[in-house]
């Protein structure tokens, strides 16, 4: 078990560090292969481990950091939740991998990117498998400065700069507030082991355990961009397409999701982060399907979805619902991925146009991509049976369980979220695949192949958790060996109506698409979206102007106070003193300055023969003694 | 302790001359010069670090963080000022520069 949870993560990290150490000598060939085997390697590990694991284990690989009661050591810990986490993870990655060799294939420096991609498969495990937290926000960090340089790959354009830039700043607002979360847990418990924490929360009063849960809450919010730190994450669609669907789908924005489910046995005790969790969760899932409704940039649609899914994982996690946040997690990285590399492969088959008014007829083109997009997009818009309509039904399930106004609210939050899902999901569909458009270009097959087996588990995810109705879901079984989960239990009957009035509403959203988009609907709407958005359209095309009122609330007073800053205290006041004090030194100087020679070599000799008759002084001194 | 704290502080002294040595003699350059001060300012530090470990106070290695902290932030100056001065006269030897001579 040591070895094989050793090699999951020697595998990338060693594949990262070949690539960025020598990837530019080796042939484009080698450093791409070098790249994949590296990810699939960690992923055969992991079913290894899947295979030999029995019990929860923890591995100490390694001391860290130590330092008289503190301990970090670099240990891991294997528990069902983080063993799904790392096959799904080295799984998905290592399909992103095999296409970004496609997608890549006419791009220079290909070293820079497969280190980067390597590394940040490496980030995220250590994240996943770190048994403290220390360990885990060295995992945090790792992901969150990967996704910032890859972002901002194509670094010559300044927006793409910015864009990487902008995620970096957005998510370390959250992450400060998570590192004075994980001191300050130290300073409480004496100890940074995640499960020791977690079987703690008794020793502290509610207030704290409260105080420290919004503080973990902030730092998910950063980096699974739920509101209101999500506005970095549409703009980080100026990255390549594999890197947008590996921090989309698979890594990184699912860390906060993730870590809030880890600490669930700590802050499940705590009503108040709790209804926080599901309050961020349930407006995050409005604000970004909301969002999506309007955009016309086919990757940006997708950037707002994954906003609004994982605000569903987030109110699973705050109604209790560890197992079927995680499940939702599992399928919808397989669907993200799956839209997002079948976007890649329509915006490469496209010539990079990524307007979906500009779009049309590309299921003539491309009918392998177009299969693999219809499955995401039902998956997405949670139509009955596929994965999508399992796994956010459970969720929704569990707010209507928990019942009470507030978790009743945003029950209803939630469906008319599933409603304006349907909606958007199909609307792209019609506007990408309906009509008639120009011709598609030839692009790398390879790409394409990697779409059919994500369309599998997508639409078959639901096997993995299937209701209680039908039979025990095999998830919720592998975590009750290990794990507590906080959520109500419903009567078989009223999960089954549940899931009727579920299905209902989202093929009520189909429904609604195809009026307003299909047949021969679709040329209206696109002589609509040639005039210039106005009213409710801009307000939801420009994200509810989220970015606007940052600028207003937080950036002109940051720029007006550093312009005073530099202005009147830096030029006016430091420098205004420095150089009288300058002057008057400067005058004393040239007097004293007579008695120099200018040679730093013998002012060195001076020192050195000074000291040596202070150490002799005192060695003299001490010999009397 | 495995290591007797002696032999901690004979190592710094050791380092420290060393470090004297390559200051004084080597003035041809002025980086080997900030390297040689380097040099003594880590025998400094082992010194702290040892102290900290033989006393068992943190007081030592805050010490040490201090230092990596100012010479961090010394470098970065130094080293500029060394860009400068090679670009004002196309050498690096110490005693090329005389100007504060009063």
């Amino acid at each position: 078990m040591k070895l094989y949870l050793t090699l999951i993560l020697l595998f990338p990290l060693l594949g990262g560090a070949v690539n960025a150490l020598i990837g530019r000598k080796l042939p484009r060939r080698l450093s791409e292969t070098l790249a994949c085997a590296s990810v699939w390697g960690a992923f055969v590990c992991g079913l290894l481990t899947f295979g030999a694991y029995r019990a929860p284990v923890t591995v100490e690989l390694a001391t860290w950091l130590a330092d008289f009661d503190f301990a970090a050591p670099v240990t891991l810990y294997l528990d069902p939740l983080s063993l799904v986490m790392t096959l799904m993870i080295t799984f998905v990655c290592g399909l992103i991998h095999v296409y970004a060799v496609g997608y890549m294939a006419g791009e220079g420096d290909q070293a820079r990117f497969f280190a980067l991609l390597n590394i940040f498969v490496f980030a995220m495990l250590v994240l996943v498998l770190a048994e403290n937290l220390p360990l885990l926000y060295l995992g945090w960090e790792g992901v969150g400065f990967c996704s910032y340089a890859l972002i901002g790959f194509w670094y010559t354009e300044k927006k793409n700069a910015d864009a990487g830039r902008k995620a970096f700043i957005t998510t370390r607002i959250g992450d400060t507030l998570f590192g004075i979360g994980i001191v300050w847990c130290f300073q409480l418990f004496r100890t940074e082991s995640i499960a020791q924490i977690n079987q703690m929360g008794g020793v502290v009063s509610a207030g704290v355990v409260t105080a420290l849960g919004l503080l973990f809450l902030a730092g998910a919010m950063g980096k699974s961009a739920q509101v209101p730190l999500m506005v970095w994450l549409p703009d980080a669609m100026a990255g390549p397409t594999p890197v947008s669907a590996q921090i989309h789908a698979a890594t990184m924005v699912t860390a906060g999701v993730y870590l809030l489910a880890r600490m669930y046995p700590l802050f499940g005790a705590s009503p108040a982060v709790m209804a926080a969790v599901a309050v961020t969760g349930a407006a995050s899932a409005f604000f970004g399907a909301s969002c999506a409704l309007a955009q016309r940039d086919l990757k940006r649609i997708l950037a707002y979805s994954t906003i609004s899914q994982i605000g569903y994982m987030m109110l699973g996690v705050g109604c209790g619902a560890v197992t079927a946040a995680t499940f939702h997690l599992l399928v919808h990285a397989f669907f993200k991925a799956l839209l997002f590399l079948g976007a890649g492969c329509v915006i490469a088959a496209l010539h990079h146009e990524q307007d979906i008014f500009r779009m049309g007829g590309v299921r003539k083109g491309l009918p392998l991509t177009f299969g693999a997009f219809l499955a995401g997009a039902a998956c997405l818009a949670g139509l009955p049976p596929t994965g999508g309509f399992f796994s956010k039904d459970a969720i929704l399930a569990a707010a209507w369980a928990k019942g009470g106004l507030l978790y009743g609210g945003l029950y209803g939050l939630g469906l008319v979220t599933a409603f304006i899902t349907a909606v958007y999901t199909f609307r792209m569909l019609y506007l990408v695949f309906g009509g008639e458009g120009e011709t598609t270009h030839r692009f790398p097959r390879v790409m394409e192949f990697m779409l059919p087996p994500l369309a599998l588990l997508g639409l078959f995810g639901g096997l993995l958790n299937l209701p209680e109705y039908l039979s025990a879901g095999w998830l919720g079984r592998f975590f009750t060996t290990a794990l507590r989960d906080g959520a109500v239990q419903l009567s078989p009957g009223g999960e089954l109506a549940l899931q009727g009035i579920a299905a209902a509403v989202s093929l009520a959203g189909l429904a609604a698409a195809h009026l307003r988009y299909g047949g021969a609907r679709r040329q209206k709407r696109l002589e609509e979206a040639a005039t210039t958005p106005r009213g409710m359209t801009a307000f939801l095309l420009n994200g509810w102007y989220a970015d606007s009122l940052y600028r207003l609330l937080v950036i002109r007073p940051y720029e007006a106070l550093a312009g005073f800053l530099w202005r009147r205290v830096d030029e006016g006041v430091i420098d205004d003193s420095l150089d009288r004090l300058a002057d008057g030194l400067g005058t004393a100087g040239q007097g004293l300055g007579r008695w120099s020679c200018g040679r730093v070599s013998v002012y060195l000799l001076s020192f050195a023969a000074g000291l040596a008759l202070i150490l002799g002084w005192l060695a003299w001194g001490w010999g009397l003694d | 302790m495995i290591v007797p704290f002696e032999h901690v502080l004979i190592l710094a002294g050791i380092l420290f001359a060393l470090g004297l040595v390559c200051i004084l003699v080597w003035r041809m350059n002025l980086i080997m010069l900030l390297i040689g001060i380097e040099i003594m300012l880590n025998a400094a530090m082992l010194a702290f670090v040892g102290g900290a470990a033989r006393w068992g106070m943190a007081d030592g290695q805050v010490f040490s963080l201090l230092i990596m902290a100012m010479t961090s932030a010394e470098v970065s100056l130094a080293l500029a000022m060394v860009v400068y001065l090679h670009r004002r006269k196309k050498t690096v030897a110490a005693d090329e520069f005389s100007e504060l001579k009063g």
